[in-house]
C-alpha cells in the first residue's frame, strides 16, 4: 500500500516535472498529440509495444529527425536508396510498407516534440484500488473488534472495581458471581421476564423469516470469473455502450455474453491492459487462437471455449426478456444491474425475486406515445382508468402467463 | 331445429356398460396407487406414526439445507459467433422433408442451431412431417459406418467399395431405392453407370403402387401418378382409395376441403366405398360398406352404366350414377387397388366422364410413387441365380417390408457385395457387408421434383449429430468426387435457377414439358371380367396408420402414441372385424375395472403364412366378413420405442383372404377412446348443405331455460362478475368441424411445440395420456327422435334402429383443447391460485404455484386437463425421448418441462402469443391478423382451426366468432370458453 502510494506520489512528481519542462513547447505537444492520434495509431503505439509497427517511444532518441522526415515522406525511397537503417526495419516488419504522410516542417517539430516526450497519464485505476482496499475491512469485523474491546474493558473494570473494593476493605466479588446475582435480581422480575422473552422470540423469529426469505435470493454475488474482466474499464472509463457487447438484449430474450469475436475487434490491437498487462487478455489469444506477436490467427488452432459464470440466474420457471425491457419498456441497464459501469467485478445488484419484479410491475408507468402498438389500447385505457396513471400492472403486468409458461 | 342424434365414442359406451357409466362420473379412472408408492401394505409395516414424522422432518431439513447453496451456473458463448444466430431467437429454414414416404416442403424452426419444429411451407403436411424432427434425434440411429456389422472409418470402407465395385465384370450393380424424386441423385446415377459395369437402378415403395402406375403405362404410355384436383370436383367417389388419410402422398386434403366450404353454397359430394372405416370414409358424405372383392364388381357396373346410358344392376351404385351423368368432366373416380385391370377400369371411367385435363392430368403426372415390383421379384430371383455383382440400397428396408422379405434375405448372401445406406442397423442393413449411413433429411442438402413443375429443394439445418454421411455424398466419393453441395447448386444454376433465392424459398418453379401421353384406347372388354367368388373366407384390407405408416419412422415415440383417429388406439396394430363378424367367431371386446381395454387374440392364417396372436379390435364401419390390418408395425431393429410393438403384416401383402383360428389369451390394448368422456352431454352440432343454405344457423340450437325473467338462454343468466374483455387483445380459437379431417398433425404439433411427454402403453392404458389437444371422434346413426315420431316408430324400436346403423356409422371428429372459459369452473376450486384468469380471455396454469389437488380437473367440464404422475423427464421408467441427451435436443427453450406433481393444459401457446405482442411492440405496429398463430392452427392443413384477435374487428376469427354456425361447446354451461366451434355440415342432397 505504501509503496503505491509513493509510487503514485512518484508519478504525479513526474508529471508536474514534465508540464514544466516542456510549459514553453506546450501548444506544440498537443497539436502533435492530434497529428499522432489521427495519424499514427492505427499502426503504431506511443509505448514500446509492437503493433502493425514498431512501438514510438523514444524514437527521437534513436533516430535523427532529418532522417525520420524522410521516412515518414516516403520510406520506399528511402530503402530504394540504400539507406541500412531503413531496410533493416523494412525487413524486420515482414517488408510492410508504411504509407507516405506530407506533414509541413512545422507539424514534424510538433509531432517530434510529442514523440520526445508524452504527456504521462495519472492512472486513477490504481488509485481506486487502493481505496476500495482500505475500505475493505467488513462491518461485522468492526462490531467483533468493538465486541472484544468491551470485553475486555469489562474485565479491567471489574478488576479495578475489585481492587478499589479490596483497598476499601469491601467484599470483592468475581465476575461470574456477579453475573449470578444480576440474573437472580433479573428473574425475580417477571415483566421484565417477559419482555426478555419477547425481545428472544422476535429476534429468532427475525432470524428465521430472513434467512428462508435469503433462500436463492444471491444478491451481490460476486464469483471469480476465468477472465478477470473490469466493467469498469471497458464501460466506465472508455465509454463502450453496453449493447456493443450485449449486442442481442434488443433482440432476444438474452441479453448474450460476447463471443470472442467481439473482444477481438478491439482486442487484436489492445494487447496489454493498464491493471493485469497482458496476463487477461492472453486468456482471449489463448481461447480464440491468436498470435499476438504476428497478430494472426492461429491455423487449426484447437480453439477452448471461455466459461464463464453466470451471475443473473432466474429460475427455469421464470420467463424474462430482455428486449421487451431494454426496447419497449425503454429502461436503462443500471436500473437493474447497477453501477456496472463502477464495478471492477461484476456482482448482483438486485435481488432478481419475484417481489422485486413485482413492484416494478406495479409502479413503472408504460410509455405509450410514439408507438403504434399502443395507439388503440391507450385510447381505450385511457377511458377505463380515467386519468390515473397506467401502470404496466394495469395492463396484465401482473398476470402469473406474462412470466410463467 | 334441436340436433337429437344419438353421438357415442364407443361401443361399449353405445351397450351402457356400467363400467362406463361409472367412469363418466370419475375424472380419474384408477384409484390412487398409493400400494404401489408404499412397499408393503400400510398394516403389517413395522413403520410408526413416530418414526414417519422423525422422516418427514428429517427430509424437510434436508430439503431447505440443499437448496441454500445455489449451484454454480456456467455461461459459455460462442468463440465465433455465427452471424445468423442470435441466442434465444429462433431462425427458420425453407426446406425438404422426403423419407421415401412422405414428401413435403416444410420450414423448419431452429433454435441456438437446433431443428425444434416443423412448420408448413404453402403445403400440406401431415402428422409423420411434423414428427420427423424428433426422428432426427433418435439415438438408435447408426452413428458410424459398419464393416461386417463392425464400426469401420468411412476412408477404409470408401476405399474396400470402390476396389471391390471396379472389379466386378459380368455381373450386375444394382442401386435398390425407394422411389427418387431427387433429379440430382438421378444425374450421379447415371455418373456412376458411367465409371461402373452393368449398373442397374430399381425402384420400390414399402405400400406398392404398381397396380395404377402399371394401369396409366398401359392406357397413356406413362407409368405415372396422375394429379389430382379436388378442389375442382363436384362429385367424389373413392373406391378404397383413402385420399384425405395416407394414400399416395396424403396431400391432397387442403384442396379437397378447399371444395367444401358451406359458405360458398357449393360442396362436393363425396361418396366413399371402402371395407375399413378409413380417415376419407369418416369424411364421406356417403359411406358404402363393402369386401375388398366386390371393388372390381362394383366398378365394371359402374362402367357399363355410363358407357351404355344403362341402369347400373346393383342399386347402391345408382344414386352415384345420376350424380356422375350431371356432373361430367367435373368429377373424380379414385381406387386403392393394386390390380392393374381394376385400375384400368378406373380410368375408362374417369376417360369417358371426360374428367383428364379438367379434375385430374396424366400430362402433368405426379411422381411421388415410382416402384416396380415386378423388377424387385426379378431381383430376388437373379440374386438367387447369382447374376448380382453387387446390392445398394437407399431408402428401403426389403428385408422388413417385402412380402417375400425371406425370400430375399436368402437370396442377398448369394450377392458378393452388400452395401446398405440406412440410418438405421435395420432388418435389412444388418444383413448387409457395409453400411454407409445416410444423413436425416435435416442434415442433408437435396432436392426434389414430387410432381409436374414443381421443384424444391432439401437444405442442412444443423451439422451432422453422428459420423454419417448423405447418400448424394457417398455416390460422389466412389465417384472419386466430392462436395454434393456444390454439385448441386451447379446442376441447378446450369438449369437456370436462382439458386440463392431457391434455397431461400426452398422451392422453385420450372416449367416442364408436358408428358407426351397416348389417348386412352377403349378399354378391353376382357378387363371386366371376373369371377364371382361365394368363397365364404375373411377377406383382408390391409391399411396404413396416420402414426406409423409404412414404419419407416416406427421408432419415433409421438407417433407410436398418437391415438388412431378411428380406433383411438395407441402402440399397436391389430385386426379390426365388425361387431356381427365378431360375434359369429365369437371374439370379444371389453373393458377392465380401470375403463382399459382388452381384447381377444386370433392367429391370422393365409395359405403358408401364420401370423401368431394378433389382437381383435371391434370397429363399427368395417364390412361383414373382412378384417383390416395395420402395416408398418413388428419391427425387430429398429429402435426401442418401436422394436417388438406390434406385428408385422407385409407378409401378407398378397394375401386376399385369410383364415382367423381363435386362440386363449386376452390382449391389453392402450386405447384413448374412453378417455376424458365428457359425461354422455352431445357435444356435436351438425346439419345438412340443403339445411344450411336454407338457414345458415340449422342445426346450431341453443336451449332457453325458464327463469323468473321469463325464457332466457344460458348465457343470459349468470352470476359471474362480467370481467372486461374488450380491452385490448381477446384471443379465440374457432375450430370448423366441417373442415377438420382428423388427420391428427395439431396434435403432434402442440406435442412437439409444448414439450408434452410421452408416456408409454401402461400409463395410457390407466388414462394417463398427457396429450394437451385430443380428437374426439364421435359415431352416429341416422335414426333420430324426429324421425321416430313422425314414421311413428316406437320408442324400443327407435333406439334399437339407433344401435343397429353402428355397422356403418356416420363420423365426426373434434379436435378438444382447453376451452379456456372467462366464467372457468377450474379457477375458483384451485385452493392455490396456480390457475388465473388473464385480461386477454386466456385461462392460465401456473406450475410453479400448482400443489396437485387436482380440483381443477375435477371441476373442468371438457376434461382437458392433464396430471404429472410422475416425472416423465430423465426417469428411466419412462425411457423416451426426454430420458435421452439426443431426444432431449427438440424441447422448446420457451416452454417449461413439468415436473411431478402439477396439473397442465393447453395455454394457446402463449408463448407465441407473447413473442407476437413484443415483436409488434419493438416494431411500433399493431398485432397483424395473419401472423397471430397457435401451433394447431397454423400445421392444420385444413385451416379448420383458427386463431386471433376478436377484437379486432378485421380478423377472420372476428368473422368466424359472429358467424351463424358458431356455437360453444356445453353451451347450457354458461362457461363462456375463448374457443368455440362451427356445426358440421354434410351434403346430404
Amino acid at each position: 500500500m505504501i509503496t503505491n502510494h509513493s509510487f503514485n506520489y512518484h508519478k504525479l512528481l513526474v508529471l508536474i516535472l514534465t508540464i514544466f519542462s516542456y510549459q514553453l513547447s506546450a501548444a506544440d505537444v498537443a497539436k502533435g498529440e492530434q497529428i499522432f492520434k489521427q495519424n499514427c495509431t492505427a499502426c503504431h503505439m506511443i509505448t514500446d509495444a509492437r503493433l502493425v509497427g514498431p512501438g514510438l517511444k523514444g524514437v527521437t532518441d534513436k533516430y535523427e529527425k532529418e532522417w525520420l522526415v524522410k521516412w515518414i515522406r516516403n520510406s520506399q525511397e528511402l530503402i530504394a536508396s540504400g539507406d541500412e537503417r531503413a531496410i533493416k526495419i523494412y525487413e524486420e516488419y515482414n517488408k510492410t510498407a508504411m504509407s507516405s504522410f506530407y506533414f509541413s516542417d512545422d507539424e514534424f517539430s510538433d509531432l517530434f516534440a510529442y514523440l520526445a516526450a508524452p504527456p504521462v497519464e495519472v492512472e486513477p485505476v490504481l488509485a481506486t484500488n487502493v481505496t476500495a482496499e482500505e475500505s475493505g475491512i467488513s462491518n461485522s469485523t468492526i462490531i467483533m473488534i468493538i465486541a472484544l474491546i468491551l470485553l475486555v474493558l469489562v474485565f479491567v473494570l471489574s478488576s479495578v472495581k475489585n481492587s478499589l473494593k479490596e483497598s476499601l476493605g469491601q467484599n470483592t466479588e468475581s465476575i461470574s458471581e456477579a453475573i449470578i446475582v444480576q440474573k437472580n435480581i433479573f428473574l425475580s422480575n417477571n415483566a421484565f421476564k417477559l419482555f426478555m422473552v419477547l425481545f428472544i422470540a422476535i429476534v429468532v423469529f427475525k432470524f428465521t423469516y430472513d434467512s428462508l426469505m435469503g433462500v436463492g435470493v444471491t444478491t451481490n454475488y460476486q464469483p471469480t470469473q476465468p477472465i478477470e474482466f473490469s466493467h469498469k474499464i471497458h464501460a466506465g472509463i472508455n465509454g463502450v455502450d453496453c449493447n456493443y457487447c450485449h449486442t442481442s438484449a434488443r433482440k432476444s430474450k438474452h441479453s448474450g455474453i460476447p463471443s470472442a469475436n467481439v473482444c477481438m475487434n478491439c482486442h487484436t490491437y489492445i494487447n496489454e491492459g493498464a491493471v493485469n498487462g497482458k496476463v487477461e487478455i492472453q486468456k482471449i489469444y489463448d481461447a480464440i487462437g491468436f498470435d499476438s506477436d504476428s497478430r494472426t490467427y492461429i491455423p487449426g488452432y484447437e480453439k477452448k471455449p471461455i466459461e464463464w459464470i453466470r451471475i443473473h440466474n432466474l429460475p427455469d420457471h421464470a420467463y424474462f426478456n430482455h428486449s421487451q425491457h431494454v426496447v419497449v419498456g425503454e429502461l436503462e441497464c443500471q436500473e437493474c444491474h447497477g453501477p456496472v459501469e463502477e464495478m471492477d467485478v461484476l456482482y448482483q445488484y438486485s435481488e432478481l425475486t419475484m417481489g422485486w419484479c413485482i413492484d416494478c410491475h406495479r409502479e413503472t408507468e408504460v410509455k405509450m406515445e410514439g408507438n403504434g402498438y399502443y395507439t388503440h389500447l391507450h385510447e381505450q385505457l385511457k377511458e377505463k382508468y380515467k386519468g390515473e396513471a397506467i401502470t404496466v400492472a394495469k395492463m396484465g403486468g401482473l398476470e402469473c402467463s406474462k412470466c410463467h409458461y | 331445429m334441436k340436433n337429437n342424434k344419438k353421438y357415442w365414442k364407443g361401443l361399449a359406451q353405445l351397450e351402457n356398460n356400467p363400467d362406463i357409466e361409472k367412469l363418466a362420473h370419475n375424472e380419474f379412472a384408477e384409484k390412487l396407487p398409493l400400494d404401489d408408492f408404499l412397499s408393503d401394505d400400510l398394516s403389517s409395516t413395522n413403520t410408526s406414526r413416530r418414526d414417519f414424522l422423525k422422516f418427514l422432518g428429517f427430509t424437510t431439513a434436508a430439503a431447505t439445507l440443499a437448496s441454500c447453496e445455489a449451484p454454480i451456473v456456467k455461461s459459455i458463448p460462442y468463440l465465433i459467433k455465427p452471424d445468423e444466430i442470435i441466442p434465444g431467437v429462433a431462425n427458420y429454414y425453407a426446406t425438404t422433408i422426403y423419407d421415401g414416404r412422405d414428401y413435403a416442403s416444410v420450414l423448419v424452426k431452429n433454435r441456438e442451431g437446433r431443428p425444434i419444429k416443423i412448420e408448413n411451407n404453402k403445403t400440406c403436411t401431415n402428422a409423420r412431417v411434423q414428427a420427423s424432427v424428433l426422428s432426427l434425434y433418435d439415438s438408435a440411429r447408426l452413428k458410424t459406418p459398419l464393416k461386417n456389422g463392425v464400426e469401420a472409418e468411412w476412408l477404409e470402407v470408401d476405399s474396400d467399395i470402390k476396389d471391390r465395385l471396379s472389379k466386378i465384370k459380368d455381373k450386375k450393380i444394382i442401386l435398390l431405392t425407394a422411389t427418387i424424386l431427387s433429379p440430382s441423385i438421378i444425374s450421379l446415377l447415371e455418373n456412376l453407370s458411367k465409371k461402373y459395369k452393368n449398373v442397374e437402378h430399381i425402384m420400390h415403395d414399402a405400400v406398392p403402387y404398381d397396380g395404377i402406375l402399371n394401369a396409366n403405362e398401359e392406357s397413356f404410355g406413362l407409368r405415372a401418378i396422375p394429379s389430382y384436383y379436388f378442389s375442382k370436383a363436384n362429385v367424389i367417389v373413392s373406391f378404397g382409395a383413402d385420399f384425405i388419410g395416407n394414400w399416395l402422398n396424403n396431400d391432397y386434403s387442403t384442396d379437397y376441403i378447399s371444395g367444401r366450404n358451406p359458405k360458398k353454397g357449393m360442396m362436393s359430394k363425396h361418396y366413399q366405398i371402402e371395407t375399413n372405416l378409413s380417415l376419407s370414409g369418416s369424411n364421406a358424405d356417403k359411406r358404402i360398406v363393402i369386401k375388398p372383392s366386390e371393388q372390381k364388381v362394383l366398378l365394371s357396373d359402374l362402367y357399363s352404366s355410363l358407357s351404355s346410358g344403362s341402369d347400373p344392376k346393383d342399386n347402391r351404385l345408382s344414386e352415384i350414377v345420376k350424380k356422375l351423368k350431371a356432373n361430367k368432366g367435373s368429377s373424380i373416380i379414385v381406387c386403392d387397388s393394386n390390380d392393374k385391370k381394376t385400375q384400368l377400369i378406373v380410368n375408362a371411367i374417369n376417360y369417358i366422364l371426360g374428367n383428364y385435363d379438367q379434375t385430374m392430368s396424366i400430362a402433368m403426372p405426379s411422381y411421388i410413387r415410382q416402384g416396380n415390383t415386378a423388377k424387385v421379384n426379378n431381383l430376388i430371383e437373379e440374386m438367387g441365380n447369382n447374376e448380382i455383382g453387387a446390392l445398394i440400397t437407399y431408402k428401403v428396408n426389403p428385408a422388413y417390408n417385402l412380402h417375400n422379405a425371406k425370400d430375399f434375405s436368402n437370396a442377398l448372401s448369394k450377392v458378393p457385395l452388400t452395401i446398405s445406406t440406412s440410418l438405421y442397423n435395420d432388418e435389412t442393413a444388418s444383413l448387409m457387408e457395409y453400411v454407409c449411413p445416410d444423413n436425416h433429411n435435416l442434415e442433408s442438402w437435396g432436392d426434389a421434383h414430387p410432381s409436374y413443375n414443381t421443384y424444391s429443394l432439401m437444405q442442412p439445418t444443423i451439422a451432422p449429430l453422428f459420423n454419417t454421411r448423405q447418400f448424394e455424398e457417398t455416390l460422389l466419393k466412389w465417384l472419386d468426387d466430392s462436395d454434393y453441395n456444390s454439385f448441386l447448386s451447379d446442376f441447378w444454376r446450369k438449369r437456370g435457377v436462382n439458386w440463392e433465392k431457391a434455397v431461400h424459398d426452398g422451392f422453385f418453379n420450372i416449367k416442364d414439358r408436358k408428358s407426351q401421353v397416348t389417348s386412352i384406347a377403349k378399354l378391353n372388354e376382357n378387363v371386366l371380367s371376373f369371377e364371382i367368388n361365394n368363397i365364404n373366407k375373411i377377406e383382408l384390407a390391409l391399411y396404413e396408420k396416420i402414426g406409423i405408416g409404412d414404419g419407416t419412422q416406427a421408432n419415433n415415440p409421438w407417433l407410436q402414441e398418437l391415438p388412431d383417429p378411428i380406433s383411438r388406439a395407441c402402440w399397436d396394430n391389430y385386426i379390426t372385424i365388425s361387431a356381427v363378424t365378431a360375434k359369429n367367431l365369437n371374439l370379444k371386446n371389453w373393458n377392465v375395472a380401470n375403463g382399459a381395454l382388452n381384447g381377444s387374440l386370433v392367429n391370422v392364417i393365409s395359405d403358408d403364412i401364420v401370423i401368431k396372436k394378433v389382437p381383435v379390435m371391434i370397429q363399427p364401419g368395417q364390412a361383414n366378413n373382412t378384417v383390416g390390418l395395420s402395416l408398418g408395425y413388428g419391427r425387430m431393429k429398429s429402435g426401442k420405442a418401436a422394436n417388438g410393438i406390434g406385428l408385422n403384416a407385409f407378409p401378407l401383402l398378397n394375401s386376399k383372404f385369410i383364415a382367423l383360428e381363435n386362440i386363449e389369451g386376452e390382449h391389453e390394448f392402450a386405447s384413448t377412446q374412453l378417455h376424458h368422456t365428457m359425461m354422455g352431454r352431445d357435444m356435436v352440432k351438425e346439419t345438412s348443405l340443403a339445411e344450411y343454405i336454407n338457414n345458415p344457423s340449422s342445426g346450431n340450437h341453443t336451449d332457453t331455460y325458464p327463469t323468473w325473467k321469463g325464457d332466457l338462454k344460458a348465457d343470459e343468466l349468470t352470476f359471474y362478475d362480467q370481467q372486461d374483455l374488450k380491452t385490448g387483445h381477446f384471443w379465440n380459437l374457432s375450430i370448423d368441424l366441417t373442415s377438420c379431417t382428423g388427420c391428427a398433425e395439431c396434435v403432434i404439433a402442440c406435442q412437439a411445440e409444448n414439450n408434452i411427454p410421452v408416456v408409454g402403453k401402461q400409463e395410457i392404458r390407466n388414462s394417463r395420456d398427457m396429450h394437451w389437444m385430443r380428437i374426439d371422434r364421435y359415431y352416429s346413426s341416422d335414426m333420430t327422435q324426429e324421425l321416430a315420431s313422425k314414421n311413428d316408430v316406437s320408442t324400443i324400436d327407435m333406439y334399437k334402429e339407433m344401435e343397429e346403423p353402428s355397422e356403418n356409422p356416420e363420423v365426426v371428429f373434434q379436435p378438444v383443447m382447453c376451452q379456456h372459459c372467462n366464467n372457468a369452473p377450474c379457477e375458483n376450486v384451485c385452493p392455490v391460485a396456480a390457475t388465473t384468469h388473464s385480461n386477454e380471455g386466456l385461462n392460465q396454469m401456473t406450475y410453479n404455484r400448482c400443489v396437485g389437488t387436482r380440483y381443477c380437473a375435477n371441476n373442468c367440464p371438457y376434461k382437458v386437463r392433464r396430471f404429472n404422475w410422475f416425472q416423465y423427464s430423465d426417469n428411466d421408467k419412462f425411457d423416451f425421448n426426454m430420458n435421452d441427451d439426443y431426444g432431449k435436443m427438440v424441447l422448446n427453450p420457451d416452454v417449461v418441462v413439468r415436473s411431478r406433481g402439477v396439473i397442465e393444459k393447453c395455454s394457446m401457446c402463449i408463448q407465441k402469443i407473447q413473442e407476437l405482442k413484443l415483436n409488434a411492440k419493438k416494431e411500433g405496429r399493431p398485432v397483424l391478423d395473419e401472423e397471430a398463430q397457435t401451433v394447431c392452427a397454423s400445421s392444420c392443413s385444413t385451416n379448420a382451426i383458427v386463431f386471433g384477435d376478436s377484437n379486432n374487428k378485421e380478423s377472420e376469427v372476428y368473422k368466424l366468432k359472429n358467424d351463424e354456425r358458431a356455437y360453444d361447446l356445453l353451451d347450457h354451461l354458461n362457461v363462456d370458453p375463448s374457443v368455440f366451434y362451427q356445426t358440421k355440415v354434410r351434403n346430404k342432397s
